[in-house]
């Protein structure tokens, strides 16, 4: 065996821990808010339990738990009534803050009739639930930025889809913000500059890339020699909103990129993901339309490569990590402070951390690769 | 990682270096007060949270790194933050 130490030929064991029962406190994006205003109830499974959302007539949204206190009839399989949600099974009424206002057969309500309700906003054209397991309304430093000029002619309509992930935790997404190596073997993308900011409840990434020789995905929106600037943040532990700048020849096209999921069960969550790209002065709304419909389709093939991988992972609480890979463990702790009640948030989940990773043996080996990967296949025969 | 003064504002922060080009950097107090770059910022209406870098401390991390004073380190594991 010769030359080795003891502690190189220890074999590491893979610590799985387990995924948590708790589900995390903070805003969750349910998905573009205006299919929710078709005058329907919908059943969204999330946090553990089962909700109806549906639109009163003055268009605001609300998200109550599905199961009547009655008899425990399943009001998404209801009806939207006036400004309530009827019950399919005996016609009791709720109303969008969880209170039920009416048994049309009955003299009276009874007492404690009350059931969960979650606190819902919109923003940007998208719908928030407010998932906390203390019952606190959020405090008013945390939420959700507007989109400057969203609504208006600067940007085009939401490409919008959503992902069903099963046998996996959502810890697994939130670590890619941190993941600079899978970039290029999971998304196709070669990182030039990658920085990590955590503090508070934000948890940042800034990345610059350029696409690789052999493989081009629609992420590059099919422009040459593309540079993707990037600025993300989640705004809590399940919405990330990135700003992307894709340069190329000279121009510059802007886009924000939504990243959020809601758990659903502690080994499920619904992945979501959608873009809005900046439509410069006299392009035709059909040409921002396309650049936005062929970013997000290219998006999905990198996403559903994401899938793939968690699917089929181990969930591991300590990760074995270079000098060049990015802060998981800082990420955790900050991670953490979302499942554990707000007294006891501690300082290491909350203060300010930054952390630059050296990307350049990463970027020698990668143009490296992927220039040979494109020169065999250029050469190989049709 | 290495405890350093932040040469315009005090500013205590803890600082590893794996290379002249990685930089990890701990805070230990409240950011958008104890910097006073950051504090100019917010008086201007912006969140340290979103602001990448603070150039000052940035400037005295490199001036420490040119001085020999943060010797480069592998990979560890984070420590609990001093109290
Ligand atoms: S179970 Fe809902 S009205 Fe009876
Ligand atoms: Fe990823």
């Amino acid at each position: 065996m010769g030359g080795t130490t003891p502690e190189q030929d220890e074999v590491r064991m893979i610590e799985t821990g387990s995924n948590p029962t708790r589900f995390a406190r903070g805003w969750h994006c349910l998905g573009l808010a205006d299919t929710f205003r078709d005058g329907r109830p919908h059943e969204v499974k999330a946090f553990g339990q089962t909700a109806v959302v549906f639109a009163r007539r003055d268009g605001t949204i609300h998200m109550i738990d599905a199961f009547c206190r009655h008899m425990g009839g399943n009001l998404a399989r209801g009806a939207v009534k006036g400004d309530e949600i009827a019950c399919p099974f005996h016609d009791w009424r709720w109303n969008g803050e969880g209170r039920c206002v009416g048994v049309p057969y009955a003299r009276r309500v009874p007492l404690r009739a009350r059931t969960t309700a979650w606190i819902t906003m919109e923003r940007n054209g998208l719908l928030f639930a407010w998932n906390d397991p203390q019952g606190n309304p959020p405090p008013p430093d945390v939420t959700i930025p507007e989109i400057e000029g969203y609504g208006t002619d600067r940007w085009s309509e939401w490409s919008w889809k959503s992902y069903l992930v099963e046998g996996a935790h959502c810890r697994e997404i939130v670590d890619n913000v941190v993941d600079m190596a899978h970039f290029f073997y999971v998304h196709y993308q070669i990182p030039r500059y990658f920085k990590n900011v955590f503090e508070g409840h934000v948890a940042s990434q800034y990345m610059r890339s350029t696409g690789r020789d052999d493989i081009k995905t629609g992420v590059q929106m099919d422009l040459p020699d593309a540079v993707t600037r990037s600025e993300a943040s989640y705004y809590g532990p399940s919405f990330m909103l990135d700003t992307i700048w894709t340069e190329s020849d000279g121009d510059v096209v802007e886009a924000k990129l939504v990243n959020c999921h809601y758990p659903i069960t502690p080994d499920s969550f619904l992945l979501q993901y959608g873009i809005v790209v900046e439509k410069k002065p006299g392009m035709p709304d059909e040409q921002a339309q396309v650049m936005a419909q062929t970013f997000i389709d290219g998006l999905e093939v990198q996403f559903l490569q994401d899938v793939e991988i968690w699917k089929h992972k181990s969930r591991i609480d300590n990760p074995l990590l270079t000098e060049e890979d990015g802060p998981v463990y800082q990420l955790r702790r900050w991670y953490q402070q979302f499942y554990v009640d707000v007294e006891d948030v501690t300082p290491e989940m909350v203060r300010r951390f930054e952390f630059e990773v050296d990307c350049d043996h990463a970027i020698a080996t990668w143009e490296a690769e992927s220039r040979e990967a494109a020169a065999r296949a250029a050469n190989a025969p049709a | 990682m290495r405890p350093l003064t932040c040469r315009r504002c005090a500013n205590r922060v803890l600082v590893e270096k794996y290379s002249p080009i990685h930089t990890s950097v701990q805070w230990l107090g409240d950011a958008r007060t104890d910097c006073a770059e950051f504090a100019g910022l917010a008086e201007a209406g912006a969140d340290s949270a979103f602001v990448p870098t603070c150039g000052a401390l940035r400037a005295s991390i490199d001036e420490a790194v040119r001085a020999g004073l943060v010797p480069e380190s592998r990979f560890g594991e984070p420590a609990p933050l001093p109290r």
